[in-house]
């Protein structure tokens, strides 16, 4: 069998994020209050009912990427991918870690994406030339000439593993390589797995991270037609409303959350700063979103950190905003801690991270438990009655127990938890 | 010791066959499914056939399919695929907690819907310009996508329905890592057995990028065949004439089951897996290492995971694309791994009838070679006929052949340098 004694560490972080792209920009704008969802400049999306989302402030791959020679290769990478390398080469500075300076093949990745639509005008010529009225598409025109009119590398800027495929080839990480892509989930699916590779020995140092790009406009026009979003257009600050009565949908965001999860002795042995430890986790599918598949999952986790609820600092939820979301995330997370247990949801801060959602809500609360003090929800200020749970919301409370538990779910109820520890 | 994982039921949706017993005859007849493109009009494309899914019906699979109508077809294999596996475990029928059974499914996007992308994009474009409108392209967009579809074509939707469907309340993940994701799901469900947090796992992929744009990407990177005078033929792995791959679609899910669950409940063990090898490139978005520096080490994990040196393994199912750079990777990180015994294991790829099924190509290719493990018949690769002095091992050429052994390794690898590797093997208490 092998050791379950490795024990597995957070020791770096990278963030992009509409409130803040350092880690402390990002702290200091969590303590103040501050939101990023504004109206969306990226785009003019004034024709979609929600036109309103959390944005990356001045971000620029090109001009961030640390490695000059591969700053061309930024011509090949989707906003998401771009996202995804910048926040990844952000922790792997912050750990103090460099090309080389773990064995390549003891380091490996782990990251959340999803398929990026393609860019509009990467199709313009293309679609011109096949449909010229607008209504029709001549097949014929586009396999003989449109094709010729798209860059050879299109699809590769696309792809969901190109975030990890371009930092293993930029930081030489030879070790397991895997990119998880169940949705609001993936972030929390790809530390979990993460950790047991570094558990059952199969590497020593793994960046886990997710990456979301989704403010263009095929992705954009796509969740106005099927997801829950805010019409609060003319408030953005004040669009998403975790688990409050007058919450009307969520919003899009976009970002990137990335740690480097490393074994705990690997980590001592260098001198790295320890953020947190990753002690349990769970995932499971709570069909028909009815609540108890949720609250299983969170005790699963809980059993597997080998604590109590009343071990748990705070719950940190997804808290979307939505009416049929929030109100089973309350459900699950009541049947397992009652209204006994703080919950934070740091969403209505930033917006819906989509494949980095896991990841930059678990991070407010390893940073919380860092500096001892919790922010407030936004925007949490009449509780629903359907979401039966403790919100914090106002000003920041001190932490008053070392552990924190981390939820998120896919709109199919694919639930995942996650239980980190202060580190002391 | 660790918990040992083996395998209980076994289901596939392909181009040769919507059951294993189908698609292990066709491969061991040496048949192709390799034909013109009829999903839609590809007939100027610069490759105008592939490897598809052929009579295919849900209904025939899955009651009250109807619910799925907006989904892409790789939830639709998936579903399908899913059935067969769990209705050969015997674990089709629910009955009490099921919340240690799970799902990882290796897959991709959903379907396009390009008519509705392409109308859009063309009427915010001025001719002869290479920016469009893009106020005016967004509300296009938003009146011609349908809603109840897009959101079917979300990348959780596949492995959501799986476990909706099938009540598999356990662990779940789903991966993407192009052309390794179906064997890397495998993989690691397989991890998720062996460290106790599930004791079945229903594990595989399903894939389909038989769309306008799926071959207009791969057609741009000139990663396809477009011998369009004998489709049969394109798929030529090893052989010096090769000039890419075929692709194809489908799905296939395996039920990992730990072995003292399976014996409890008195199921049916078709095989073991044994060995599991994960590993980067770390080298070019979509070239392989020309030494197979990646893929050695996977192999080599694998085959060191299952407590066997290369000699003990009996025949390698390659990855074998019939792309000039994965085929000599491969065979350069093959000798490698064996040495002198590189040249007597009997190596061959299922591509070569089946074409590439993407996400869903690993785990398809592990049923084969379980297949080929308990009936003692390894099937051929076949269109080869010229030989590669770079490529100079024995890949079975053009027919079947009989030979008895009791470990196979299979190989995967994907764009972005994922490497992996499995071992399956003979079940022996």
């Amino acid at each position: 069998m092998v050791s379950n004694s490795r024990r597995t560490v957070l020791t770096g972080f990278g963030v992009l994020n509409p409130v803040g792209s350092t880690p402390d920009a990002f702290w200091q704008a969590l303590l103040a209050g501050a939101c990023g969802v504004r109206t969306i400049s990226l785009l003019d999306a004034s024709e979609l009912p929600t036109h309103i989302a959390g944005e990356v402030p001045n971000f620029s791959a090109k001009a961030m990427m640390a490695d000059t020679k591969y700053r061309k290769s930024v011509n090949a990478m989707a906003r998401t991918v771009e996202l995804g390398v910048i926040g990844s080469q952000l922790a792997v500075q912050h750990a103090g870690l460099s090309k080389g300076s773990v064995p390549p093949d003891r380091i490996g990745i782990e990251f959340a994406s999803l398929m990026g639509a393609t860019d509009i005008n990467d199709m313009a010529a293309a679609s011109k030339l096949s449909s010229p009225d607008g209504e029709h598409v001549d097949m014929e025109v586009w396999g003989k000439q449109g094709l010729n009119e798209i860059v050879p590398i299109w699809m590769l800027k696309y792809l969901p593993n190109m975030p990890a495929c371009h930092t293993t080839i930029l930081y030489d990480l030879r070790g397991p390589s895997n990119t998880q892509i169940p949705g609001d989930s993936a972030g929390l699916v790809a530390l979990a797995e993460a950790a047991r590779i570094i558990r059952r020995g199969a590497a020593d140092v793994m960046v886990v991270g997710g990456s979301e790009g989704r403010l263009n406009p095929i992705t954009l026009a796509r969740y106005n037609l099927f997801v829950q979003l805010s019409r609060r257009n003319d408030d953005p600050t004040r669009a998403v409303r975790p688990f409050d009565s007058a919450r009307d949908g969520t919003v899009m965001g976009e970002g990137a959350a990335v740690f480097t999860l490393e074994e705990l002795e690997h980590a001592r042995n260098r001198g790295a700063t320890i953020l947190g430890e990753v002690v349990g986790w769970a995932s499971g599918v709570d069909r028909g979103k009815k609540g108890p598949g949720l609250a299983r999952v969170i005790r699963n986790a809980l059993a597997a950190a080998g604590i109590q609820p009343r071990d748990v600092d705070h719950v940190n939820a997804h808290g979307t905003g939505t009416t049929v979301g929030d109100a089973f995330e309350a459900r699950g997370i009541a049947e397992v801690f009652g209204r006994d247990t703080p919950v934070f949801a740091p969403l209505s801060r930033f917006g819906n991270l989509g494949a980095a959602s896991g990841l930059s809500e678990l991070a407010c609360s390893v940073l919380a438990l860092k500096h001892g003090e919790v922010p407030g929800t936004l925007n949490h200020e009449k509780p629903a009655p359907d979401c039966p749970i403790a919100v914090h919301a106002g000003a920041p409370r001190t932490v008053k127990k070392p552990y924190v538990l981390k939820v998120s779910y896919t709109n199919l109820g694919q639930c995942a938890a996650a239980v980190v520890k202060r580190w002391e | 010791m660790r918990r040992r994982v083996v395998i209980t039921g076994m289901g596939v949706v392909t181009p040769l066959g919507h059951s294993v017993g189908e698609l292990f005859v066709s491969q061991i007849e040496g048949r192709t499914a390799v034909a013109p493109i009829t999903h839609f009009d590809a007939r100027t494309f610069p490759t105008t056939f592939a490897s598809e899914v052929k009579n295919f019906d849900l209904a025939r699979f899955i009651p009250g399919a109807e619910r799925y109508a907006n989904c892409g077809v790789n939830t639709h294999y998936a579903l399908a695929a899913g059935r067969g596996a769990l209705a050969e475990a015997g674990l089709l029928e629910v009955k009490g907690d099921r919340s240690r059974m799970g799902v990882y499914l290796g897959s991709g996007e959903g379907k396009e819907d390009f008519h509705a992308l392409t109308t859009s994009t063309a009427t915010a474009t001025v001719p002869g310009e290479r920016v469009s409108n893009i106020r005016q392209a967004v509300g296009l967009l938003y009146q011609r996508l349908s809603g109840p579809q897009e959101a079917e074509q979300e990348m959780f939707v596949p492995s959501g329905y799986l476990a909706n469907e099938f009540a598999l309340d356990g662990p779940f993940a789903s991966c993407q890592t192009a052309c390794a994701a179906s064997s890397q799901a495998i993989g690691e469900a397989a991890e998720i057995i062996r460290c106790g947090e599930a004791d079945m796992m229903l594990a595989g992929g399903s894939h389909s990028m038989i769309t306008p744009l799926g071959i207009s990407g791969f057609n741009r990177l000139t990663a396809l065949s477009q011998r369009n005078d004998s489709p049969t033929t394109a798929s030529r792995p090893f052989d010096l004439t090769r000039d890419g791959f075929v692709i194809g679609e489908g799905a296939g899910l395996i039920v990992l089951e730990e072995l003292e669950s399976a014996k409890a409940r008195g199921a049916n063990i078709i095989a073991e897996l044994t060995g599991y090898g994960s590993t980067a490139d770390a080298y070019r978005m979509t070239d392989p290492h020309p030494q197979g520096r990646g893929a050695i080490r996977a192999m080599a994990d694998a085959i060191a995971d299952a407590g066997l040196v290369p000699t003990d393994i009996g025949y390698v199912n390659a990855h074998g694309t019939s792309t000039q750079a994965n085929d000599a990777a491969e065979t350069a990180a093959i000798k490698a791994v064996f040495g002198e015994y590189a040249y007597k294991v009997p190596i061959s790829s299922s591509k070569s009838m089946l074409g590439h099924l993407i996400a869903a190509a690993g785990v398809v290719e592990m049923v084969i070679s379980i297949m080929a493990l308990r009936k003692g018949v390894v099937p051929p690769t076949i269109n080869y006929q010229t030989p590669d002095p770079e490529c100079d091992l024995d890949y079975v050429p053009n027919q079947a052949r009989e030979v008895r052994f009791k470990h196979v390794l299979s190989n995967s690898f994907g764009f972005g340098g994922q490497n992996i590797a499995l071992v399956a093997s003979l079940y022996r208490d």
